[in-house]
């Protein structure tokens, strides 16, 4: 089956357009041109990932973006006109997962789409870091019983840290690994979700024990 | 123990003072003249009272000295003859002298004594009051001018006269001479005038507490103009200094219609100028952003349209006519052109709006250059140039936009791969106590010195023959030196006609850092131990 790709943005165009390349790659590309409805769209289409707007009629796209994270990990990619931080970092701590700047080529953008949809690459069935268990074919996180809820996103961040424990990863290092990227060094996007992954995961996000950070490199797994 | 009470702190604060009070210096100089002039008149006036003061009181006491002689003289006179008791008669004749000469102060002394030779026996001694040291009080200037008077001339002599107490009183001695019984004496009368000098000293203090009440008055009033003068300045000087950190509100009240009232109101105009000069440029300000925004948006959105269907059709190129493939390619290049034109114009406008932010985050920067040159390798050998890193230092945590100098770096060194003739380039980085720098060379045909100032100007091209393979906007090195600014760094220039050029970027170690010489070279080349 396709995967389902749900495409929020106001622009008939720019809208058609997209779908002619998401059908070319073999996606089943779903729309709505509307921010306030978008949740609903997203209820009925069930997609696989999101791509998002920023600026929308009805609702803005990062207020889009926290209304869909509330009920669900489903990645999110938003595409953005301007890459300053107001747009870029206000998406990220929304929730979503990355970004495209307007005007992007069609490769990039498929380059994102998959690796968001690529299922993480399973080398292990438990993984430990501190007092959480990471059950790697399940997707899931538990601290004793109580199972964490984390975007496939942010388990792939922390299943990369936790994997190799003793590595030091540098920003630029979990941008490659987990977001697919070479080269291309935007790492606010490290930034923002080691803080929501913290905000999940720690304890006392202030003071965190699991994430740590190696200052002027990046970060490692707590032991 | 709190500063002002340490003394060697006092000249200091004292100099410092002096210097900020415009009141301190005014009413310092006011009260100074002042007391210079009340002390002038006061002197003036002292020498001139104890002067008359001293005149009267010695004519009053010669007129009695003249008269006390005459009296005496007649004793004398009418006495004489042998066999008379001289001491009786000299008594006689004291009492006679003393009674004339007396003034209203007690301590008037006599003494009388023998000049030159006594002219025959029975000459009466010398004679004086007790406790009267006659050489102590008569000069022997005196003695002679008495000695040589042929008339009766009272001569005269201002003294100290001893007092048992060890001090002295101001006096008068005066001098005249008597005949007796054919032998020629002086008769000295000593004068205590020190109710004179009591009524001189009650005067001088008068004075002097006149001339200070007067000094302390004027230093008073001194202290109260300038309050009602300076008072207002300083008002106005307070409320220009709130105006210029940005309190466009204040101002200051206009009170009557005299010059400080005309000065208030130029300061309420200029500042009300101020405030509408300043709200309308930040309305300006924030019209530009928000259209600089606005644009951004408006034309990414049908170009991101244009570029993915001419991508789409690109990938399809295979399926057309040749002239069809080709024309698709035109629109593909051409649209991805415009787009890094419209990239560069929109940052040069946010550059020229004052909307730029910095992400300032710890940036390895020989990691950074090394991660530029990765990124550029591919079109590097395209155009068969090698890029080479050469980092002697750089290894450090630098405080950086690492997007902005990443920006930076790879456009020096497309710039590089595009002039740089297919010959190696080098990417030097190094770095000290204060900063970092990062400089691109080539080997190219470098750039004519006539040009080389004009490199960062906008639209600015080195060759319009030459044929460019990057497509840049022609406005790559003024966002560069745009950026450089914005940290506070350098970006400079050199080039040698056919030895090729270097840029060379220097940036301040930590955020607002200052430094005086940049780590690397212009052009960059090894050191001497390291050849």
């Amino acid at each position: 089956m396709n995967e389902r790709i749900l495409v929020v943005d106001d622009d008939p165009a720019l809208s058609e357009m997209l779908g002619i390349v998401l059908r070319s790659e073999g996606f089943d590309p779903a729309f709505c041109p509307d921010g306030a409805k978008a949740v609903d769209a997203f209820r009925t289409e069930k997609p696989d990932l999101v791509l998002l707007d920023v600026m929308l009629p009805g609702k803005d796209g990062i207020a889009v973006c926290r209304e869909l994270r509330s009920e669900s990990g489903t990645p999110v990619i938003m595409l953005t006109a301007r890459s300053d931080t107001l747009d870029v970092v206000g998406g990220l701590e929304a929730g979503a997962d990355d970004y495209v700047v307007k005007p992007f080529n069609p490769k990039e953008l498929v380059a994102r789409i998959r690796a968001r949809l690529r299922p993480g690459k399973s080398s292990g069935d438990i993984v430990r870091i501190g007092d959480l268990v990471l059950d790697v074919a399940g997707h899931e996180v538990r601290r004793g019983e109580e199972r964490i809820s984390l975007t496939p996103l942010e388990f792939e961040l922390l299943l990369a840290l936790a994997s190799r424990p003793e590595q030091v990863f540098t920003r630029e290092m979990l941008l490659e690994q987990v977001w697919g990227y070479q080269y291309k060094a935007d790492t606010r996007l490290v930034n923002v979700h080691v803080q929501r992954l913290r905000a999940k995961i720690e304890e006392d996000p202030d003071n965190p024990r699991l994430v740590l950070t190696v200052r002027g490199i990046g970060y490692r797994a707590g032991s | 123990m709190p500063p002002w009470l340490d003394p060697r702190l006092w000249p200091e604060r004292l100099a410092r003072l002096w210097r900020s009070s415009l009141q301190l210096r005014t009413i310092l100089a006011t009260v100074v003249l002042s007391a210079a002039a009340a002390l002038a008149v006061g002197i003036a006036i002292d020498v001139s009272v104890g002067n008359s003061l001293f005149d009267a009181r010695r004519d009053q006491l010669l007129t009695l000295s003249a008269n006390a002689t005459i009296a005496g003289q007649r004793v004398f006179d009418s006495t004489s003859g042998a066999g008379t008791d001289f001491d009786l008669t000299l008594q006689d004749a004291v009492s006679t002298i003393v009674t004339a000469a007396a003034t209203t102060s007690d301590g008037t002394s006599y003494a009388i004594q023998l000049l030159g030779q006594p002219s025959g026996a029975g000459v009466p001694p010398n004679s004086s009051t007790t406790g009267l040291d006659v050489d102590e009080v008569v000069s022997d200037e005196l003695r002679e001018a008495v000695a040589e008077e042929t008339t009766d001339l009272v001569h005269w002599q201002s003294v100290a006269i001893p007092r048992p107490d060890g001090t002295t009183a101001p006096g008068i001695v005066t001098a005249s001479p008597l005949t007796i019984q054919g032998s020629h004496y002086a008769l000295y009368l000593v004068y205590d005038i020190s109710d004179t000098q009591d009524t001189l000293s009650v005067v001088q203090l008068a004075l002097g507490l006149a001339g200070l009440a007067l000094v302390l008055l004027i230093g008073a009033i001194t202290w109260i103009v300038l309050r009602l003068v300076v008072g207002p300045v300083q008002r106005a000087a307070a409320t220009s200094r709130r105006l210029a950190a940005g309190e466009l509100d204040v101002r200051l009240p206009v009170k009557g219609d005299d010059v400080l009232a005309t000065l208030a109101r130029s300061f309420n105009g200029m500042a009300e100028s101020l405030r509408g000069q300043i709200t309308q440029l930040a309305e300006l300000s924030t019209v530009q952003q928000r259209f600089v925004s606005d644009v951004s948006h408006e034309l990414r959105t049908p170009l991101t349209t244009i570029r993915l269907a001419a991508d789409v059709l690109a990938d399809r190129a295979g399926d057309f006519s040749p002239e069809t493939a080709r024309t698709v390619e035109l629109l593909h290049t051409q649209v991805e052109r415009f787009e890094g034109l419209l990239a560069d114009l929109l940052e040069m406008s946010r550059f020229d709006a004052g909307a730029v932010e910095m992400e300032i985050e710890p940036v390895n920067v020989a990691r950074l250059a090394e991660n530029a040159i990765a990124q550029m390798s591919a079109l590097a050998e395209q155009k068969g140039s090698e890029l080479v890193l050469i980092a002697s230092g750089g290894f450090v945590e630098a405080e950086l936009d690492g997007r902005r100098i990443r920006r930076i770096l790879t456009n020096l060194i497309g710039n590089a791969i595009d002039h740089g003739e297919g010959r190696p380039i080098e990417i030097w980085v190094d770095s000290d106590a204060d900063a970092v720098a990062i400089a691109v060379r080539d080997y190219g045909v470098g750039i004519k010195a006539e040009d080389l100032d004009r490199v960062f100007d906008r639209f600015w091209r080195a060759d319009p023959s030459r044929q460019r393979t990057t497509g840049g906007s022609g406005l790559g090195l003024a966002i560069s030196l745009e950026d450089a600014a914005l940290h506070g760094g350098w970006l400079e220039a050199w080039s040698a006609p056919g030895e090729g050029s270097a840029f060379r970027l220097t940036l301040p170690r930590r955020q607002g850092g200052r430094f005086i010489a940049s780590p690397l070279g212009l052009p960059p080349e090894r050191e001497d131990d390291e050849r």
